[in-house]
């Protein structure tokens, strides 16, 4: 039985090929989009999974009420761990540990301590104790890691760091120089960390080094920073409510708070780290639950969409197979029997869609693992959950695209089925069908929304102005505390002629470093409840970044704070309306350490990314914080200027490994996360709209050759060719203006809420949907021309013959 | 073998009944060669097709091997088509997608026949019917006379007890529809039963017995005088 179902289904299926291939194609689309979803979904879930204590794992985490408002972090106090130790048992194991943003690594030879080679991480480099083990399950080769970090000045390297640092040698027993301050011993290669975890590393070094590191850290309860982390496993069966009042008990005892602050410690699982930005990772990269579901959404959405094109198609072609169910019925074929052949044959259409769509996924995941900075593989055959889902989708598909025209081929009458005289409306299922023609309209059009609002927000953050010059500035890291070294060669770092302008200062305008302080204005009486945000950099940094001032003047050059410039926030924070009234004026700052006047007021600039409002802001010297040197370069002598600027930076630091980062990019990097979901919302709304084109063809013409009589009919009693388009087009215009009027209040709901999460954004205009109706009306009605055009053309008596 | 007992059939559409059979009463013995006729739109294929379980009458008794089966369900209705009944249709009404050789075993399969058994049975039948040298073909690459022979050969392949000929020979010259007859007329000497819907006067010749229909009543029946009753 089922070889002559296969049969026939094949040969049907080579004969209308044209159909064939629209709905294998349509198929293959949809269910290569929800592979490729489902891989990045499982990807992203799968953070952190494989460690064997992963459910019983939390991070410490600190909610802090400030007079400025709410902050949160990661960050603990360093001697938080032993007190967890000493009193709360049922956290155990518990570790802590220290990231660092970067460091330069020195490869020493083994004798004579001669410096052979350097090299600069920006990221990645962890200090972990040996109890780091007994939490976390990261794969370590041979090495007992354990054992291969209980000494200090000990260093894991990862495969790929090996690779690198060493090439063709055995590091062990070598030894590396770590910000030419401290001397690591390689103890061992790892595997290099997996690609899905929370805590990426290049290398692992003992924790003890890292107080020679990162020396603004100190044995205070009073001093936390948000690198320094503590992680430990819960016992089972103990109540997690209970020890965390116990721990935030403790802590209140040491902790120094100003009176109206509030804090309170609070433990958060591992698993739920990726998907929580309020804390961040030490990976940076995390999703919100809400992106998943609806990067889940958008995959269901397109094999859907691609479903309801079958649906349509095969209603379509259930005409032409009329006869042939008719004479299956004349031979005693049952109901059940035809509704399964259809349903295989369905299913056999679907099953090419599927290999065709692993091919289609093998080849595109290179370009998604690039758009999203993953690195995903699969590989079908190995991969049982893989295989789950590929099966899932082909019965689910199967089922909900073929049982409808199933049911309907299946119930034809025999004796009209013979004649081909199947009532029309009986196949049609008009409502059905042109609600299912609605759902799709409306899934393109919100997907056609969505793409233009968040491209507008991209554009807008590409080119709203910040309040100050972004293009051709270089900003280059120097070494802590070192400024003054570099701050001494200015003549000869400006003696270039491309390079127009230096300034040292602690970061760029916008950077996510922020300092902040109390403060204390004009007649020191009036207690304010904002801190400011300080911003400590030398006399020429408005002139390099172009930020205007409105009154008053620059600081002058010094080392130490002397003058003030403040921003317009600032002023309208402390009741200030006219900038000159500030000009003189005595602020104190920095616990009351610093006092001096206010010599000017700078127009308000952006400190970070447009999701967060300007914040006051006071400007000062201080040469000890200045990280950065920020040059204004001629864009087209670039070159020349990256090589000078980096000859005199070795003069003054000839230890150090220079490198630099252009302004604009590491702005462009704030808003990484929406720009791959931008990338994301145009491949796929792309995809959507060609496989609703797909479908909407193959509906055109079932609709064509429904109406072949009529069309002939019309054309004898002398309709022109133009009406006869009218006629087909007039129902997809309603058709597109109700999924108008479901789609514009549902995307608008949607990229409201998303455009909440920035304090500057676009206002949805409506141009916006009426742009997005236009477009889809657009391709509804080219796509609907070309089946109704034949129409019109046909030759009526023809058409009329076929009777 | 089957009899009707003042059999009528109604078309209700929103506003119009159309009456296409009134108070019919036929009988047709095992082993007879029916033909019936009239003109277009008197019935005739109304007729045939609820005597071959394709419609339901919407009054009177039906009896089909001693069963009245008029108000049987679909499903019923297919296992007795299957078992018991063959049809031939004017148009010859083969599956294009198969060869002549599956759309011959097709009521075997549905009739869940083995396969050595079909495979049997199908080839003698198409020896039978001179068209295995075309087992292989599919039917556009037949000629009308050979579409209907294959036709033929799937509607008697189930050995069914009555074979339903809806004109057999409407769409085919009069040499191949002569052949048909001929086909059919053996087919009845060996024992099976036909009904015949035909507007050939030539081909209700071969009947034992005329039925002649108008406006859906049965008006005159002739006996051949030859016929074996």
């Amino acid at each position: 039985m089922f070889k002559n179902y296969f049969l026939v289904a094949v040969r049907t299926l080579r004969r209308n090929l044209g159909y064939t291939m629209l709905n294998v194609i349509g198929l293959a689309l949809g269910i290569t989009c929800s592979l490729l979803l489902y891989l990045v979904i499982r990807h992203e879930l799968s953070y952190d999974t494989f460690h064997s204590k992963a459910d019983r794992i939390y991070r410490i985490n600190v909610d802090k009420l400030t007079a400025n408002g709410p902050e949160t972090n990661a960050g603990t106090p360093f001697p938080m761990l032993a007190t967890i130790k000493a009193s709360l048992p049922e956290l155990s194991p518990a570790t802590h540990l220290y990231n660092t943003e970067g460091g330069t690594f020195t490869v020493l030879s083994n004798n004579d301590k001669v410096p052979a080679k350097k090299f600069r991480e920006e990221k990645n480099v962890l200090f972990v104790e040996p109890a780091f083990f007994d939490l976390f399950d990261f794969p370590t080769g041979s090495v007992n890691a354990r054992q291969a970090l209980k000494d200090v000045n000990t260093v894991l390297l990862t495969q790929s760091i090996a690779d690198r640092y060493f090439p063709g040698e055995n590091p062990v027993g070598k030894v590396l120089r770590m910000d030419n301050v401290v001397n690591l011993k390689v103890t061992g290669v790892i595997p290099d960390a997996p690609e899905n975890t929370d805590l990426p590393y290049l290398m692992l070094i003992d924790y003890e080094s890292s107080k020679k590191i990162n020396t603004f850290m100190n044995d205070s309860w009073n001093s936390t920073n948000s690198n320094q982390q503590v992680y430990f496993a819960m016992s089972p069966g103990s109540s997690l409510k209970q020890a965390e009042d116990r721990l935030n008990q403790i802590t209140s005892k040491y902790r120094r708070i100003s009176p109206g602050e509030k804090e309170r410690y609070i433990f958060q699982p591992l698993l739920q780290m990726h998907f929580d930005d309020e804390y961040g990772t030490l990976s940076s990269r995390t999703i919100s639950k809400t992106t998943l579901w609806a990067l889940g959404l958008i995959g269901m959405f397109l094999v859907l969409v691609a479903s309801i094109n079958f649906v349509n198609l095969a209603t379509a072609q259930a005409l032409r197979r009329s006869k042939e169910v008719g004479m299956r019925k004349v031979l005693g074929a049952s109901k059940p029997q035809l509704m399964t052949q259809f349903l295989c044959e369905t299913g056999l259409i679907t099953l090419v869609a599927l290999l065709l769509s692993v091919v289609f996924a093998e080849l595109l995941l290179p370009f998604l693992n690039q758009l999203l900075e993953l690195q995903i593989s699969f590989s079908i055959l190995h991969d049982p959950q893989m295989l789950l889902f590929l099966l899932a989708v082909l019965v689910a598909v199967t089922f909900f695209a073929g049982f409808y025209p199933a049911l309907v081929i299946s119930g034809f009458q025999p004796i009209s089925a013979l004649k081909s005289k199947v009532a029309t409306a009986r196949v049609a299922g008009l409502s059905l069908r042109r609600t299912l023609v609605v759902v799709q309209f409306t899934i393109c059009q919100v997907l056609i929304i969505c793409t233009i609002i968040v491209h507008n927000q991209m554009e807008y953050f590409r080119s709203a102005s910040l309040g100050f010059d972004k293009e051709a500035i270089v900003n280059i890291p120097v070494p802590a505390g070192k400024a003054g070294d570099l701050m001494a060669l200015r003549p000869q770092l400006e003696s270039h002629s491309a390079v127009k302008a230096t300034s040292f200062a602690i970061a760029p305008p916008s950077a996510n470093i922020d300092m902040n302080s109390s403060f204390q204005y004009d007649d020191f009486s009036v207690d304010r409840n904002f801190s400011v945000n300080l911003k400590l950099a030398d006399e020429n940094y408005l002139k390099t970044f172009s930020i205007p001032l409105l009154a008053g003047r620059m600081y002058e050059k010094s080392d130490t704070m002397q003058e003030f410039v403040v921003n317009e926030t600032f002023l309208q924070k402390v009741g200030v309306k006219d900038p000159q009234e500030a000009i003189g004026k005595k602020l104190l700052v920095n616990g009351g350490q610093n006092e001096g006047k206010i010599v000017g007021v700078v127009k308000d600039y952006h400190l970070s990314s447009l999701r967060n409002e300007i914040p006051p802001v006071v400007m000062s010297t201080m040469t000890q914080v200045y990280f950065y040197l920020n040059a204004k370069i001629e864009q087209k002598n670039a070159k020349a200027a990256l090589a000078h600027l980096q000859n005199v930076w070795l003069t003054a630091y000839p230890d150090d490994v220079f490198h630099y980062e252009f302004f604009d990019d590491s702005i462009a990097r704030f808003y990484e996360e929406e720009q791959r979901q931008a990338h994301l919302f145009k491949v796929f709304s792309f995809i959507a709209i060609v496989i609703g084109c797909l479908g909407l063809y193959g509906l055109v013409s079932f609709m064509v050759a429904q109406r072949t009589k009529e069309v002939g009919v019309r054309k004898v009693l002398g309709a022109s060719s133009a009406s006869i388009v009218g006629l087909f087009s007039a129902d997809f215009v309603k058709l597109v203006l109700i999924a108008f009027v479901i789609a514009g209040p549902i995307s608008y709901y949607f990229m409201d809420k998303w455009l909440q999460d920035f304090s500057y954004r676009i206002n949805i205009g409506y141009w916006v949907f009426l742009a997005a109706g236009a477009l889809t009306l657009l391709i509804a009605l080219t796509t609907v021309s070309v089946q109704a055009l034949r129409a019109a053309f046909s030759n009526p008596v023809r058409a009329l013959k076929t009777e | 073998m089957l009899k009707t007992v003042n059999l009528q059939k109604k078309y209700t559409t929103d506003e119009v009944e159309t009456t296409a059979l009134v108070n019919v009463n036929l009988q047709v013995r095992q082993g007879e060669f029916v033909a019936i006729m009239g003109p277009s739109g008197c019935g005739k294929s109304t007729l045939l097709n609820i005597i071959g379980l394709l419609d339901n009458p919407t009054s009177g008794e039906f009896y089909f091997l001693d069963k009245e089966i008029s108000k049987f369900s679909e499903r019923q209705r297919a296992n007795l088509r299957k078992e018991h009944l063959g049809f031939v249709f004017q148009s010859f009404n083969l599956i294009d997608e198969l060869t002549v050789y599956e759309n011959v075993e097709l009521p075997l399969i549905y009739l869940k026949v083995g396969n050595a058994e079909r495979k049997q049975r199908v080839e003698q039948v198409l020896e039978q019917m001179q068209i295995a040298h075309r087992r292989n073909h599919f039917p556009q690459q037949l000629s009308g006379g050979q579409q209907q022979r294959v036709a033929i050969a799937r509607a008697v392949v189930s050995k069914p007890k009555l074979l339903l000929a809806d004109e057999p020979t409407g769409n085919l010259d009069s040499a191949h529809g002569q052949e048909v007859m001929q086909l059919l007329s053996s087919l009845n000497e060996q024992g099976t039963t036909i009904v015949m819907v035909t507007h050939s006067p030539t081909d209700a010749d071969y009947a034992h017995r005329i039925v002649n229909l108008f406006d859906g009543q049965i008006i005159s029946e002739n006996v051949k005088e030859l016929a074996i009753l």
